[in-house]
């Protein structure tokens, strides 16, 4: 009898627990759709293809350099150690480096100074910009009125100073040089900014920005000076 | 007594695990009947306790409170009255009772064998 007692119980408290679980599961599911539309699905799917080619690319060239050092017929470590650390320096952006590429020229307006108006300074706002809209295209280096631009560089406001590694550039004109990884690049990226809409946020601020042909040879300044890595540390190896 | 924890134990593991969901118009219902069964095992402890149980009148009660709670759910909810609040306030307030007869029970043996081991 109290076996039997026993099993009932166990059989209850098993639908119990059953149902309570399937309650929690159903309560405490985030039901928030998926709204977007086939296209924005599709260009989310192209972002992440192209993300994904992106790292196989890196980690085929590490691969390659980690092929490099373990390999045994190479008497030099020491060499491809130093050229490891050279192509670090490039990617960093130390070193002074030439390449096909476009110059830009901003100036005031034709409008501002047949009107004498005062020609302030770049706003670091527009400048950013700029920046951005030059980025979108990959491996190309700048450099703004000679200050070379990388990954840690600052583009801001300092004491009404618009400045640039925190060297205040000039007012315009001054021109940003820009390379790209081919001559074709170069001229893709200047047909790009030809007909970009950042021209239309420039003149707001009365300035022009004049887009010379693409350059065979353009030379950009390494950065001079000290890269500041406060918060970066060396990893744990494997 | 463990075995039937196991068994609770068992049911949860599974639910979580399976991942079952119902549609969550359902959702009541479902929290409708866990009220109802909850209500049938502090019932069946009790009367077990009382010893008053009955097999059929456990097992019985159990599926006819869980139907009766979920088409009253139903009806509610196709009549535009929240009959189900009928139903939650009768087994909540079974609920309750029947936790506190078995309270008392439990609460009677204790001091009974307290009073056992005294007299010895």
């Amino acid at each position: 009898m109290k076996k039997r007692i026993t099993g009932r119980f166990t059989v209850i408290l098993f639908v119990i627990g059953f149902m309570s679980a399937t309650q929690y599961n159903t309560v405490n599911t985030d039901n928030t759709r998926d709204s977007r539309d086939t296209w924005e699905i599709r260009q989310q799917l192209s972002r992440e293809k192209q993300l994904h080619s992106e790292l196989l690319s890196e980690i085929s060239l590490l691969d390659d350099t980690l092929g490099k050092y373990s390999d045994k017929a190479t008497k030099e470590p020491e060499a491809i150690l130093k050229e490891t650390v050279e192509d670090l320096r490039i990617g960093a952006g130390l070193t002074q480096i030439t390449g096909p590429g476009i110059e830009l020229e901003i100036s005031p307006s034709l409008e501002a100074i047949a009107l004498g108006t005062e020609i302030t300074e770049i706003p670091p706002d527009l400048l950013i910009r700029l920046v951005n809209e030059i980025n979108r295209f990959d491996g190309i280096e700048l450099a703004i009125a000679g200050e070379r631009v990388i990954n840690t560089t600052a583009i801001r406001d300092i004491n009404g100073y618009t400045t640039v590694n925190t060297e205040p550039i000039s007012t315009p004109p001054f021109t940003i040089g820009i390379t790209a990884e081919s001559m074709e690049e170069a001229r893709k990226l200047s047909s790009y900014l030809t007909a970009s809409a950042i021209h239309d946020d420039f003149y707001i601020d009365d300035l022009t920005i004049a887009i010379s042909e693409p350059q065979e040879d353009l030379a950009l300044p390494a950065f001079d000076e000290e890269i500041s890595m406060e918060y970066l540390e060396a990893g744990e190896g494997e | 007594m463990w075995i039937s924890i196991l068994g609770l134990l068992l049911g949860i593991s599974l639910g979580l695990l399976t991942d079952i969901q119902i549609p969550p118009e359902y959702a009541s219902y479902l929290s409708i009947a866990v009220l109802a069964s909850l209500d049938t095992l502090f019932g069946g402890i009790r009367a077990h306790l009382q010893q008053v149980y009955d097999d059929k009148v456990f097992v019985s009660g159990f599926f006819f409170n869980i139907v009766l709670a979920a088409g009253l759910a139903f009806l509610g909810v196709h009549l535009g009255v929240d009959l189900y609040l009928a139903a939650i306030f009768a087994f909540g307030v079974r609920l309750f009772q029947n936790i506190a007869v078995i309270r008392r029970i439990l609460l009677a043996r204790w001091a009974e064998k307290k009073k056992l081991g005294e007299a010895n």
